[in-house]
C-alpha cells in the first residue's frame, strides 16, 4: 500500500463509507486487498459497476455482474417486512432493470445480460424526506432512514422527488415505505450480487479514500 | 389485488377477455377451482367445462388458458411457471395439453391479481392485451405483427413501460403452424401448438405488469422453510445433489455429466468486469446456490465458459439453468450474438448439418455456437421442435432420401444446401424460417409427427420406398414413445417400467423430471440412491442402470407419485426440473430429500394444513381429467373407446432393442411386452381406471366429485 494510507478504525471506516453511500467508487484508489474483500475488480469500480451502502451491519457491495435476475432479493424484502411477496412495493427494485430498463438495458433490449438490483442509497440530505409535507421520512439512532407510518399520508412526494425513485408508496396500505436496512435482500441471495462485508472485514483493510 | 382481497395464496380473481365481443370481465376463483388448485388444474376445468371436445384446435370456440397456482410468486423458490392449456393440433385424438412457460410472467399474473387469464373467441384485428393490474385493454398489433418474438419483445416492452413483462408468438405461430411455441424472457417458452392457437385468434403478444402482492399466512416461516431448501436440499438443475468436480467440502462427486457443473476455476468468462469464479458451493450456504448450476458446461463442456456472461433462468428460482451467452462469432455471419436457452432447443442444433460442423473461436466450439445460433431462430420463428422431434424426423428423411423424394425441385433447390455442407451458421437460421412458413413440404414436417407420418407413410414400411416404420424401427433418432405423434421425455433408459408408464399418459411428450432427477443426480446408487428411494417407497423400487428386474408393486407406486408429481407441479405452480426435493445436498442428511416439503410450503403460504397425501389426493383428481378427456377425445376423432390399446400402445423398439442381449439382465434397459402389459394393469389399477380400457370408472370419477365428467363420458359410452 502506498505511503497515503492509513488504517482506520471501524467507526471512521464506516463513517468514510457513509459519505460516499450509494455513489461512485470510480476514480478512488482502493486497494488489492480491498478489491478482494468487496470481491470485485478494479475495472468494475473503474466502470462505476460496483455501488457500495453503507449499512449498520456492514458494507452492502451490489455487482451487476453476479445478479442472476431471480428477484428473491425483492421476494425477501417483502415477506420480511410486508408479510407479502411483491415486485413493485419491494425496497430492493431488480424488476424495473429486468426488461426493458430506463438505462436501456435489461431482457427485452439489445443489452439483455445488463441487469441489477437497485437500493436506497441513505443520502445524506436525503431528497424524499426534504419532499415530504408531513416530516414522516426520519433519521433513527442508527442512521437509517425510516417512513414513520403514522405520519404517511401515501402522497407519493418522496416517490417523485427521489432521483431513483426508491421509496414507493404501497397501492393497498397507501403508506410509503424505503429500505430500512434490514439485510434480508442479501441473507437470500443465491449468487452474492448482493452482499454486506462486514465493518470488521473492511477496518482491516482499509486505506484512507 | 390478493392483499387486498385478504385471500392467502391464490390472487383470487379470473380474468376472461372474449375477443370476439372485446368483453374483458372477471370472476372469482375461489370457491369453484380450489378442488382444481390452479395451472393445470384450471386450465383443464374451464377447458372441460366451456370446450366441447368436438372443437378444433384452431376454432374460434377454442380457449387458451394461461394460469398460475397458489404456490406461484409467493417466494418459494421455483415457482415462476405459467402452465397453458388448449386443445392439441397436432397429436393424435387432438385432445387437451398443457404447454409450461418460465420466465418471468407467471410472476406478473399473479402480481396483477390473476390465477388465471382465459382468452376466448377471435379478433378481427391483429392484437396484443396490454395487462396492467386491472386496466386491461386489447391494443393494435399491426407494428408487431410478422415480426419474430425478440423484436416483437423489445416493441411491446419498450411501448408499454419498463416493469412490463411480455410474451408473444412469432411468425410460426401467426401462420398457424402447429409446432409452434410462445416466447418470453429470452428463450423460455410455451410449445406445443399454442402460439397458433393465439396466432389463430389474432393475439401476438400479452403485456403484463402488477404492482399487487401475495398474501402469504405464514410469512416467516415460509421464508425459513425456502432458506432450508436453498440451504440443504437444493442442488444444481434437475436437483442434481453432488457436484460434478470433487469440491473440499464434498464426500462425493458425480458419477455421471450431472447438471452442477460450477466449481473453482471454472469462470463465467464474459463477465463484463472480468470472469467471476464460480468457487466451491457448499451445502448449507445459500449465497452460492446460483453458482452450482452453470448449465453451459453440462452440455458443451468447459468451451462453453469462454462464451457465458452470466446464468438466467426463472422468478423466485436460485437455480439458473439458462446459461446467457456472448457470442461474438456469429456477428461474422450477420447473426445476432445474444443466445440463452436450455435443453433441447441448445442440443438438438448441430445434428441438422449431418456432421458438416467445424470450430469456431475455440477448439471444441462447433456444437455450441451452432446451438446459439439455431436456438436464437427456433425461437424467433416461434418454432416449437416437439421435444426434438422435428430434427429427428428430418434427418432420417433427409438421410434416407425421402425429403428429398417429398419435395419439389423447387422446394429442393430452395434450401441453402452448401451452408449446411460448410457448416455455416445460417442454415439452421434459414431451415426455422421454412419451418415456420407452413407452407409445402414445410408444412408437413411441423404438423407433427403424427400428421406426418401418416401422410408420408412413414407409419408402415410396405408405405414407403425406404422401408422405414418411423414409430418402430431400432434407430437412434426413433424416440417415439406411443403411436401418437410425440417422442419419450426420460423413459426407460432412465426409470425401467415406471418412466414408460408416465411417458404413455399425455397428449404430448410428458415433461415429467421427477424420476430422472434422482436417477441422474450424481450420486452413488448402492450408497444413497438406492437406500433412500427404498425408504421412501419399499424394496425394489430402483433398478441399477441398465440391469432391470420385473415390475413390482414398488415401481407401480413410484410411477403414480411421478405422474401425480407432475399434476402438482403445473398446477402448484413449481418447476418441474427442480421439484419434489427426493435428494439432497446435505451429507449430515445421509442425502435423504423432504417429500413433505411441498405441503409444508402450501400450508405456510394458504394458512390451511396440508399433508402430501391430501395433495396428491387433489392431483388424482386432475389426473382423471386429463385421462377422462382424452377418451372422450379419442373416441370422436379416432372412433376407439379403449385407450389402453390405441393411446397407451407402445412401440416395439422398446422391446426389440439390443437383440443379443436378454431382457432383465446387464447391459439393456429394454422393455419385455408380456411384463409392459402387467405394468399397465397394475398401473391402471392403482389410478383406479378399468383395466380392459385404462379409462377411469365411474366409481373413481364419482369419488373425486367428477359427475360433470363422467356425463359427458356417458355420451360416448366410455364408462
Amino acid at each position: 500500500m502506498g505511503e497515503r494510507n492509513k488504517y482506520l478504525d471501524k467507526e471512521y471506516t464506516r463513517r468514510q463509507f457513509l459519505k460516499l453511500s450509494g455513489k461512485s467508487l470510480a476514480g478512488l484508489a482502493i486497494s488489492a486487498s480491498m478489491l478482494d474483500v468487496l470481491g470485485v475488480t478494479a475495472e468494475a469500480v473503474a466502470e462505476d459497476k460496483v455501488r457500495v451502502w453503507a449499512f449498520p451491519q456492514g458494507l452492502l457491495v451490489v455487482d451487476a455482474d453476479r445478479c442472476v435476475g431471480c428477484q428473491r432479493c425483492e421476494i425477501n424484502c417483502t415477506l420480511t417486512n410486508d408479510g407479502c411477496t411483491s415486485s413493485y412495493i419491494s425496497r430492493v427494485k431488480v424488476t424495473r432493470n429486468l426488461f426493458s430498463s430506463r438505462q436501456g438495458s435489461g431482457l427485452y433490449t439489445d443489452d439483455p445480460w445488463t441487469y441489477f438490483p437497485d437500493t436506497c442509497r441513505q443520502c445524506e440530505d436525503p431528497a424524499c424526506g426534504n419532499a415530504c409535507p408531513m416530516q414522516a421520512i426520519y433519521v433513527d439512532e442508527s442512521g437509517i432512514r425510516r417512513v414513520d407510518q403514522d405520519k404517511c399520508v401515501g402522497c407519493g412526494a418522496c416517490q417523485q422527488a427521489c432521483p431513483w425513485h426508491m421509496p414507493t408508496v404501497n397501492p393497498v396500505t397507501h403508506k410509503s415505505s424505503k429500505c430500512i436496512m434490514c439485510g434480508a435482500c442479501v441473507e437470500g441471495c443465491p449468487s452474492g450480487a448482493l452482499s454486506i462485508i462486514p465493518w470488521d472485514r473492511i477496518v482491516s483493510v482499509s486505506q484512507a479514500i | 389485488m390478493s392483499v387486498k382481497n385478504g385471500i392467502n395464496g391464490w390472487a383470487g380473481t379470473i380474468l376472461r377477455i372474449n375477443l370476439s365481443t372485446g368483453a374483458i370481465t372477471t370472476e372469482d376463483t375461489l370457491p369453484k377451482y380450489k378442488p382444481y388448485m390452479g395451472g393445470m388444474g384450471i386450465g383443464y376445468k374451464v377447458i372441460l367445462d366451456e370446450v366441447p371436445l368436438t372443437t378444433k384446435a384452431f376454432d374460434e370456440e377454442n380457449k387458451v388458458i394461461f394460469s398460475v397456482g397458489p404456490l406461484t410468486a409467493s417466494g418459494v423458490p421455483c415457482s415462476g411457471r405459467t402452465t397453458i392449456t388448449s386443445l392439441s393440433s397436432w397429436s393424435k385424438g387432438l385432445s387437451i395439453l398443457d404447454a409450461h412457460m418460465g420466465g418471468h410472467f407467471a410472476h406478473n399474473i399473479k402480481y396483477a391479481g390473476y390465477d388465471a387469464i382465459i382468452i376466448e373467441g377471435k379478433s378481427d384485428k391483429h392484437v396484443y392485451i396490454k395487462i396492467e393490474d386491472d386496466k386491461v385493454t386489447l391494443e393494435d398489433a399491426s407494428e408487431v405483427w410478422g415480426k419474430g418474438t425478440f423484436e416483437s419483445n423489445k416493441i411491446v416492452a419498450k411501448a408499454c413501460g419498463e416493469e412490463f413483462d411480455v410474451c408473444s408468438i412469432g411468425p410460426a405461430g401467426e401462420n398457424l403452424v402447429p409446432y409452434s411455441t410462445i416466447i418470453t424472457s429470452r428463450g423460455n417458452s410455451g410449445g406445443a401448438g399454442m402460439a397458433a392457437v393465439l396466432g389463430s385468434k389474432g393475439v401476438k403478444a400479452l403485456a403484463i405488469r402488477g404492482t399487487g402482492a401475495v398474501k402469504i399466512a405464514r410469512p416467516q416461516e415460509l421464508k425459513l422453510l425456502a432458506n432450508y431448501m436453498i440451504k440443504d436440499l437444493v442442488g444444481g438443475n434437475n436437483n442434481h445433489n453432488v457436484p460434478r468436480v470433487p469440491q473440499s467440502w464434498a464426500e462425493y462427486s458425480a458419477t455421471v455429466n450431472n447438471r452442477w457443473q460450477g466449481a473453482p476455476g471454472r469462470k463465467w468468462e464474459l463477465a463484463p468486469h472480468g470472469p467471476v469464479d464460480t468457487g466451491e458451493q457448499p451445502s448449507g450456504q445459500i449465497n452460492v446456490a446460483a453458482y452450482r448450476c452453470t448449465k453451459g458446461v453440462h452440455e458443451f463442456g468447459e468451451v462453453a465458459l469462454k462464451y457465458t456472461v452470466k446464468q438466467g433462468g426463472c422468478s423466485s428460482c436460485p437455480v439458473r439453468c439458462y446459461t446467457e451467452y456472448q457470442m461474438d462469432c456469429l456477428a461474422d455471419y450477420d447473426l445476432p450474438v445474444h443466445a440463452s436457452n436450455a435443453c433441447i432447443p441448445m442440443s438438438s442444433q448441430s445434428s441438422f448439418y449431418m456432421g458438416n460442423t467445424h470450430d469456431f473461436t475455440y477448439e471444441g466450439d462447433a456444437k455450441l455456437v451452432l446451438a446459439g445460433a439455431g436456438s436464437r431462430a427456433m425461437d424467433d420463428y416461434g418454432v416449437d421442435n416437439n421435444y426434438g422431434n422435428l430434427g429427428r424426423d428430418f434427418i432420417r428423411l433427409y438421410k434416407s432420401g425421402l425429403l428429398k423424394e417429398h419435395m419439389t425441385e423447387e422446394e429442393w433447390n430452395d434450401v441453402p444446401w452448401d451452408l449446411m455442407e460448410a457448416g455455416d451458421p445460417r442454415f439452421v437460421v434459414e431451415l426455422y424460417k421454412r419451418f415456420a412458413s407452413n407452407k409445402g413440404v414445410w408444412a408437413d414436417l411441423t404438423s407433427g409427427s403424427y400428421f406426418l407420418y401418416k401422410k408420408w407413410g412413414l407409419d408402415d414400411a410396405s408405405k414407403n420406398s425406404a422401408g422405414l416404420n418411423f414409430y418402430d424401427d431400432v434407430d437412434g433418432n426413433n424416440t417415439n414413445v406411443t403411436y401418437n405423434g410425440y417422442p419419450k421425455h426420460h423413459s426407460i433408459e432412465d426409470a425401467w417400467q415406471s418412466g414408460l408408464l408416465y411417458n404413455l399418459m399425455y397428449n404430448r411428450d410428458c415433461m415429467v423430471h421427477v424420476l430422472t432427477n434422482f436417477v441422474r443426480s450424481g450420486s452413488p446408487f448402492e450408497e444413497v440412491i438406492k437406500p433412500v428411494m427404498e425408504e421412501y417407497f419399499g424394496e425394489g423400487v430402483v433398478d441399477a442402470p441398465k440391469n432391470y428386474t420385473p415390475i413390482n408393486d414398488a415401481k407401480i407406486r413410484l410411477a403414480k407419485w411421478a405422474f401425480l408429481e407432475k399434476q402438482w407441479h403445473d398446477s402448484a405452480t413449481l418447476c418441474n426440473w427442480m421439484y419434489p426435493m427426493t435428494l439432497s445436498t446435505s451429507p449430515k442428511r445421509r442425502y435423504r430429500g423432504d417429500l413433505e416439503l411441498d405441503a409444508k410450503y402450501l400450508s405456510a403460504v394458504t394458512g390451511d394444513d396440508y399433508t402430501l397425501d391430501d395433495i396428491m389426493h387433489d392431483m388424482e383428481r386432475i389426473s382423471h381429467m386429463l385421462r377422462g378427456m382424452t377418451a372422450i377425445s379419442f373416441a370422436i376423432n379416432e372412433g376407439v373407446k379403449n385407450l389402453r390399446d390405441t393411446h397407451d400402445a407402445i412401440p416395439a423398439w422398446n422391446f426389440d432393442k439390443d437383440p443379443d442381449i436378454p431382457v432383465f439382465t446387464e447391459g439393456t434397459d429394454k422393455m419385455d411386452r408380456e411384463d409392459m402389459e402387467k405394468a399397465k394393469t397394475m398401473f391402471y389399477e392403482a389410478m383406479g381406471w378399468n383395466t380392459e380400457t385404462g379409462i377411469p370408472t365411474r366409481e373413481t370419477l364419482e369419488k373425486y366429485g367428477l359427475e360433470d365428467l363422467a356425463a359427458k363420458m356417458d355420451e360416448y359410452g366410455l364408462l
